[in-house]
């Protein structure tokens, strides 16, 4: 079926575009070859076939409501078409105004991107998974409503479209099949980028429409602005938390840890993303424990939202992101810090480091916490033993850090020095493939969102995986780490190694670099990371 | 002045101001916010191999980072001369594309010989095979780039057309006009090749029409197959500027001023001041959450304490 779609089946109502079957993916390496041996893909519960529209590909990931009456169903079209309207105007989108028109007017539909995309690779090639398949849904949309000329002259050209409430409920849904990653961008040879046409896409729908995901809007940007942080986390929450994280490295590296908060006139604000507090407390835990041994003077900062570096807004709606990151220029400058170092998060170094860069123009400078890790690394200010980490370990690219930023030697000479079996994966860098939880989808698990992201956006990453460790013991008995220094990329690592059962299979377990740099320190005696405890 | 004088001039206006108008639309738009992609070319180094930027450095905003534009055309050239993208990541395209956009290249080639023929003519220099010299070398060479251009462009359209109708993803991705575009260049080019292969004056006949073209004088009588290919042309120049062919100077936007534009803002910048004009301007996206009613600017929507009714809640 999927063979025989064409972009304007958005629109024709059917009972579903796209069927995933196992069988259809490609195969992975032993010994999750056997699709009859790994879990399967849950179809959609009927209850949640009669709140929402599945008739996309049989999941549902953002969830829009069905409306309820032929009114209900006018008016989202309405607002759907002034969204596309609005988008497209130098007011309201002035951010990405000329990426996008450019990516509009210029694609020569030469599908040079398609297999540069993990998704529609390990879909099986489904039609609808094409970086170029829903940017020439918006391409038809933009020549439809937007671009100057005759009716006759933009169908010659371009091509029509029929927008009704199916291309919009699946258009929705099909703007979260897409985890940002721009690897198709780096390969189209006229510029055009498809990752900014899905960025685009859901901007539409929650700024226009007022429709995103509860876990990036509601759970995410809304409760990190009422609450302090999108794990839920209140002030006193996250510096109990702290503490006790603190107590834990204290007695585990037999050096007095203490967290600063609030310290005014500190050189370094240190913004974790905050779900490393609750998910992977040794990550902040490390962080800290470098930081002092390095005699760094440093500050967290328990203001609202000054302890969490999340941003989900870079991922569907421009207003939230900067919300965000205006709190967290007027934090720093609250403090009278010289600098933020970003924790070892992807999309929030991205945010505030690339993105908000424009928005506050001359705020307070940023840094990756991969640039001074590698500078007191090689300072000599703390001793190490890389033989401490002699087992096998390999490097996952976050796409924020490299392909979008640019850092991608720091980690490495820091593994290169600590890390005796460090192993690359292929590809890596900036041609890295996507973990499969990017743009959020790591956060995501409504319905059965969680089989797709498991079984089709992180396959490619899985797949690297197992690859990297093939020359190895392939049983549990030799443990293997899998090194990601983004939280949301660890997210992703979690759901896929429990998902596969690769850790009990496999040995292979993932964490940040810090908790490598600490277990490679040749004062802390006892083994920082205890794989038996992974 | 002929029709065909008449044509020729008008195209060329139309043609000229329409790219203008659009490089102006392109080049006057907002700044953007930092969209980079790496690698970025004018990184200096090995940074510029493996992808790394500045930000790979401490307290990188305090030194001084030079920009390697040598690097940008160490990439923009290969590029635009031998379509190297698609030669790495998608080799069958390239095997149509390439052949079919260098007999653009060498007929640009070909142009610039013969205008320059022309202006050679006026100082009483004579072009053709009885000639020595230059006059000689000219003659030979437009004589050679016409037949390559027309016989690569012809191979190169008709393989284009072939993939565009038996390769799925270029199928199902076609306009009318994607076809309509192969056929009226490849109608452009076996023409010409006709017009080459039948004319036993073609180096002087097209001598003639930029000779005619630069001193509003009467051209040659040319043979039929020669007006066909050059009113083909013309209507092509004339219709190009409409499409999204114009990817020829658009592709300086894409990657110069977006893929590889990694420049952060200084304070007192030029930028800094458009930046400050475009946050102030209203803002009418719908969302109950944004909180725009039409006069409220970025900054305001930015800086407003939102969800101030769930902090209470909260309390």
């Amino acid at each position: 079926m999927s063979d025989r779609i064409k972009v304007k089946d958005i629109s024709k109502a059917s009972d579903q575009m796209v069927q995933i079957n196992l069988e259809d993916l490609p195969p992975l390496p032993a010994p999750y070859d056997k699709v009859e041996n790994l879990p399967g893909f849950k179809r959609l519960t009927e209850q949640a076939k009669d709140k929402y529209d599945g008739s996309l590909d049989g999941v549902v990931a953002a969830g829009l409501p069905k409306p309820q009456s032929k009114e209900e169903e006018q008016e989202l079209v309405d607002k759907f078409i002034s969204g596309i309207k609005k988008l497209f105007s130098k007011n309201n989108n002035w951010g990405f105004w000329q990426p996008l028109v450019l990516s509009m007017e210029h694609c020569a539909r030469c599908q040079t991107c398609n297999d540069d995309c993990p998704v529609y690779e390990s879909s099986g090639h489904k039609e609808i998974y094409r970086p170029t398949y829903r940017a020439e849904i918006l391409r038809k949309l933009y020549y439809k409503y937007v671009a100057k000329g005759t009716s006759i002259g933009k169908k010659f050209q371009h091509g029509d479209i029929e927008v009704n409430w199916t291309l919009i409920s699946r258009l929705y849904e099909l703007s979260y099949r897409c985890t940002l990653c721009r690897r198709c961008a780096q390969t189209c040879p006229i510029g055009v980028d498809n990752g900014l046409v899905t960025h685009e896409l859901r901007k539409l729908f929650s700024m226009e429409m007022g429709i995103a995901p509860k876990e990036l809007h509601e759970k995410g940007t809304v409760q990190q602005m009422v609450v302090g942080s999108s794990t839920g986390m209140n002030s006193l929450v996250v510096k109990d938390n702290i503490e006790f994280i603190d107590e834990d490295m204290t007695d585990r590296t037999g050096m007095e840890i203490k967290t600063p908060w609030d310290k005014v006139g500190a050189d370094i604000l240190l913004l974790h993303n905050a779900g490393e507090i609750l998910a992977w407390p040794e990550n902040p835990g490390a962080f800290a424990v470098i930081f002092e041994a390095a005699g760094l003077s440093w500050t967290m900062s328990s203001d609202m939202v000054g302890y969490d570096g999340v941003n989900y807004g870079l991922f569907y709606d421009d207003v939230q992101l900067a919300r965000i990151a205006v709190q967290h220029f007027e934090i720093a400058k609250k403090l009278g810090v010289k600098k933020f170092i970003m924790g070892e998060c992807g999309h929030e170094s991205k945010a505030l480091g690339v993105i908000a860069d424009r928005i506050m123009a001359g705020g307070i400078p940023r840094e990756s916490a991969m640039t001074i890790l590698e500078e007191i690394v090689f300072s000599g200010k703390i001793k190490f033993d890389p033989s401490k980490n002699d087992f096998p370990v390999t490097l996952h690219d976050p796409c924020n850090l490299t392909r979008a930023m640019g850092i991608v030697e720091p980690q490495r000479r820091i593994l290169r020095y600590l890390a005796p079996q460090f192993r690359e994966m292929a590809p890596h860098g900036v041609r890295n493939y996507c973990c499969g939880g990017g743009s959020g989808f790591a956060i995501m698990n409504s319905n059965n969102f969680v089989d797709w992201r498991m079984h089709i956006s992180g396959r490619k990453k899985f797949e690297q995986v197992l690859m990297a460790f093939k020359d190895e013991d392939p049983t549990a008995n030799q443990p293997k780490y899998v090194c990601a220094p983004c939280s949301n990329c660890k997210g992703q690592m979690r759901d896929l190694f429990d998902f596969y059962g690769a850790k009990e299979k496999s040995g292979i377990h993932y964490g940040g670099l810090v908790e490598l740099i600490v277990n490679a320190m040749v004062d802390i005696k006892e083994p920082f990371i205890d794989f038996d405890m992974m | 002045m002929s029709v065909l004088h008449i044509l020729s001039y008008l195209t060329l206006a139309v043609f000229v101001v329409l790219v203008i108008l659009r490089m102006i639309r392109i080049g006057s738009a907002p700044v953007h916010l930092r969209w980079e992609l790496y690698p970025i070319p004018h990184e200096t180094g090995a940074r510029a191999k493996y992808g790394g930027s500045k930000m790979e450095e401490v307290d990188f905003w305090t030194k001084e980072h030079k920009s390697n534009m040598i690097g940008e055309l160490k990439v923009m050239l290969p590029e635009i001369f031998f379509l190297k993208g698609i030669w790495e990541y998608n080799r069958s395209l390239w095997t149509g594309s390439y052949p079919f956009h260098l007999g653009l290249y060498l007929i640009f080639i070909n142009i610039a010989l013969f205008i320059f023929a022309a202006i050679l003519s006026f100082t009483g220099s004579q072009i053709g095979a009885d000639q020595a010299g230059i006059g000689l070398w000219l003659y030979w060479a437009t004589y050679v780039i016409s037949w390559m251009a027309t016989v690569i462009g012809t191979i190169g359209a008709a393989r284009m057309l072939f993939l565009r109708i038996v390769d799925d993803g270029l199928a199902k991705y076609s306009t009318m006009s994607h076809y309509f575009n192969i056929i009226l260049i490849g109608a452009f080019y076996f023409t010409g090749l006709m017009w080459v292969a039948l004319d036993p004056n073609l180096v002087e006949n097209i001598l003639s029409f930029f000779i005619g073209m630069i001193t509003f004088s009467a051209m040659a009588d040319f043979p039929t197959i020669a007006y066909v290919h050059i009113y083909i042309g013309l209507f092509f120049a004339f219709y190009l500027p409409f499409t999204h062919m114009t990817h020829f100077f658009t592709k300086y936007f894409t990657y110069h001023k977006i893929r590889w534009d990694d420049s952060q803002v200084a304070p007192g910048s030029a930028i800094e001041k458009r930046l400050a004009e475009q946050l102030a301007q209203p803002v009418t996206w719908s969302a109950s959450h944004i909180g725009a009613d039409g006069t409220k600017s970025w900054l305001d929507l930015a800086t407003w304490a939102p969800f101030s009714d769930k902090k209470e809640e909260k309390k």
